[in-house]
């Protein structure tokens, strides 16, 4: 045989690796396969037909006819020699034939004698086995012009069959990527910090992509060293959270500086990593994508993908992954700025607590003659009543406050928890609202302990509010105060600067209606969500 | 009549000011330090002092609640207010038997703290 070798290793290589692309190799039998071989079979007048795909080190049936074995080893295939020309082979006798007169399927009780077998052609021209005829006595005459006319037909149709069937499946692996994507933002999303977002990713990467570790990791300045946190592992497999320099793994650095994908699909065939092998085999590496992610036009984390095994890493999980990354590093992205809010607010609101104790102490200083001490409480009781409701809005970051906290806020600085129910629905006020309602609540409060239902031993507040519908699409809250078991009621005879503060109500223009019942007072505030979500 | 004395240490001079007006007015002896450096000096010089009542954020490096962690070891007897404008850091115990006031806080409570464990 003269060796068809521009690069024999090359095309060897190339179809290794389009036969992992395909996802066949060791797949069960299937109808349309098998129906190929019978009809070669019938149509040559032959006692045996295959469908046989040419790995590196053996051949695999993926349909046979009247064979019992399901591979063999890559010397003993027939359909091997000149593969590459992507022709018809037909050799009329094997006995005879210098490439094919030793072989034991040939020499043995197999008892080959005469073959023919036409090439499997991908669309991208990658030869990947072929579809053979074999007789068990010699065909001097070979096979009818006709027969191989359907011979080649026949295993036109057999790539055309591997394609779709390639197809049919990415097809249910795109559905799953899509899934595990969505499945990605929900976890980003209801993650608490980076460390649990990537680790969550890494794992439902892993488990789509049946890999044996997934994960992420930082990228040092001068892309020479990764920093893994936490990585997912399948079982069995170790973690390499930890420092790791790349150069001890091979040529990694470039790619993943330029920002592309690294792709190694065999560890042991490629040449960036071919000289570096224990360091892979050491974490069990035998094939991996690295996805970097970048920020600013620079490489700044990796999104990683280790497989024990050779894979071929087809471009949709390529893109999958890098979907991943992209979605991963957003939400790594978002939670850095919001800690960094968090961090400023909370600052901002550190100062404002130091220049609000400040004006305590000035007011005290100031008001040191004032015989009134009842009224400098009063002002210092006011001030601190703000200073809690600026505490229930940095909660949630300054945008808003849940009345309940709020009032909540208010009470703890005022006392009486146990003698006053809340009850209704969450309720996010805007932080004009919340200072104000801060301020009723602190003022209604006080009323209470001085002349209502706090003022004895067993008078009790219940605070209650609840959204009313009013037809329109402008609802209404409404909250009501109400006290019982204190002393018998009147209603004051002058309106303090207290009362002031209540009439104004939750966005400064009223809706507060007071009523000194004899059984206890109440009062009504009402807003509409309209206007209180413009405060 | 011996007064109880107490150690205010806070930063800013308004506020230490203004604390140590409402502890004396109470009746204590009241004595001041600026950071946790000169209270702990302070500390060493005056061992009858009954009760510190100190600002977590101060310059000099040493905070109020390592201030704190200071003097319950070398002076376990000595009882110990915090104040501050932040919320108490997450990640830090709340030592025993330390109440804690969030900054602006109201008189009568710390007052009331301050004559509870001095007494």
């Amino acid at each position: 045989m003269i060796p068809n070798s521009a690069m024999p290793d090359g095309a060897a290589h190339l179809r290794a690796r389009a036969l992992a692309d395909l996802m066949v190799l060791d797949t069960p039998e299937e109808q349309a396969f098998d129906d190929l071989v019978f009809v070669a079979a019938k149509a040559c007048a032959v006692p045996i037909a295959l469908i046989t795909l040419l790995d590196t080190e053996r051949q695999w049936f993926k349909a046979r006819f009247g064979l019992d074995v399901c591979e063999t080893e890559i010397g003993q295939s027939v359909c091997q020699i000149d593969i590459d020309r992507a022709d018809l082979l037909e050799i009329v006798d094997l006995t005879i034939d210098g490439r094919t007169k030793a072989n034991p399927l040939v020499t043995g009780d197999r008892h080959f004698r005469a073959y023919a077998g036409a090439p499997l052609v991908l669309r991208s021209g990658i030869v990947v086995g072929r579809l053979c005829v074999i007789d068990t006595i010699p065909r001097p005459q070979g096979l009818s012009e006709m027969e191989k006319g359907m011979l080649q037909a026949l295993a036109r149709l057999a790539s055309e069959n591997l394609e779709l069937r390639r197809i049919a499946h990415s097809s249910e692996r795109m559905t799953a990527f899509q899934t595990a994507l969505v499945e990605i933002g929900e976890t980003i999303r209801d993650s608490r910090d980076t460390e649990q977002m990537a680790f969550a990713t890494a794992g439902i990467v892993g488990r789509v992509l049946v890999a044996d570790r997934a994960g992420f990791a930082s990228v040092d300045e001068a892309v020479e060293a990764i920093e893994v946190e936490t990585d997912w592992t399948a079982p069995g497999t170790v973690s390499i959270a930890g420092r790791h320099r790349l150069d001890a793994y091979g040529d990694l650095r470039e790619p993943l500086a330029h920002g592309e994908p690294l792709v190694v699909w065999d560890a042991l065939a490629d040449q960036r990593t071919l000289h570096n092998l224990q360091s892979a085999m050491r974490i069990g590496v035998r094939s991996l994508v690295n996805m970097p992610v970048r920020e600013n036009g620079k490489t700044v984390a990796v999104f990683f993908v280790h497989s024990a095994h050779p894979r071929s890493w087809p471009a949709e999980e390529i893109a999958f992954l890098r979907s991943a990354a992209d979605r991963l590093e957003a939400g790594v992205a978002q939670q850095r700025v919001e800690q960094q809010q968090r961090i400023v607010n909370g600052e901002i609101a550190h100062r404002l607590k130091n220049t609000l104790t400040m004006v305590q102490a000035i007011a005290n200083q100031t008001l040191r003659q004032v015989t009134d001490r009842e009224a400098v409480y009063a002002f210092e009781r006011r001030l601190i009543a703000l200073s809690a409701a600026h505490d229930a809005l940095l909660d949630l970051n300054w945008t808003q406050a849940d009345l309940r906290t709020v009032a909540s806020t208010v009470l703890d600085t005022v006392g009486f928890a146990d003698r006053f129910t809340m009850n209704g629905p969450p309720v996010a006020l805007r932080p004009q609202a919340a200072l104000s309602f801060s301020l009723i609540v602190h003022e209604l409060l006080t009323n209470a302990c001085k002349y209502g239902a706090l003022s004895n031993d067993d008078g009790g507040v219940s605070l209650t509010w609840r959204i009313v519908e009013s037809g329109v699409d402008d609802d209404l809250l409404v909250i009501r105060w109400h006290e019982s078991g204190g002393p018998p009621v009147t209603a004051p005879a002058r309106r303090g600067f207290g009362s002031k503060l209540i009439s104004i109500g939750l966005v400064g223009t009223g809706g507060v209606s007071l009523r000194y019942e004899r059984s206890g007072f109440s009062a009504d505030l009402q807003a509409s969500l309209r206007s209180l979500a413009r405060a | 009549m011996i007064k109880p004395v107490v150690l205010v240490v806070e930063d800013e001079p308004l506020v230490r000011l203004f604390a140590t007006d409402m502890i004396e007015e109470a009746g204590f002896e009241v004595l001041q330090a600026p950071n946790a450096t000169e209270a702990m000096a302070t500390m060493e010089d005056r061992r009858d002092i009954r009760v510190v009542f100190t600002d977590v954020d101060m310059p000099g490096g040493i905070n109020g609640i390592r201030l704190a962690a200071c003097i319950r070891a070398r002076w376990p007897a000595v009882q110990i207010i915090v104040t501050s404008g932040r919320p108490w850091p997450p990640n830090e115990p709340i030592p025993e038997n330390v109440p804690f006031f969030p900054k602006p806080y109201r008189q009568d409570r710390v007052l009331d703290a301050v004559k509870r464990m001095a007494a």
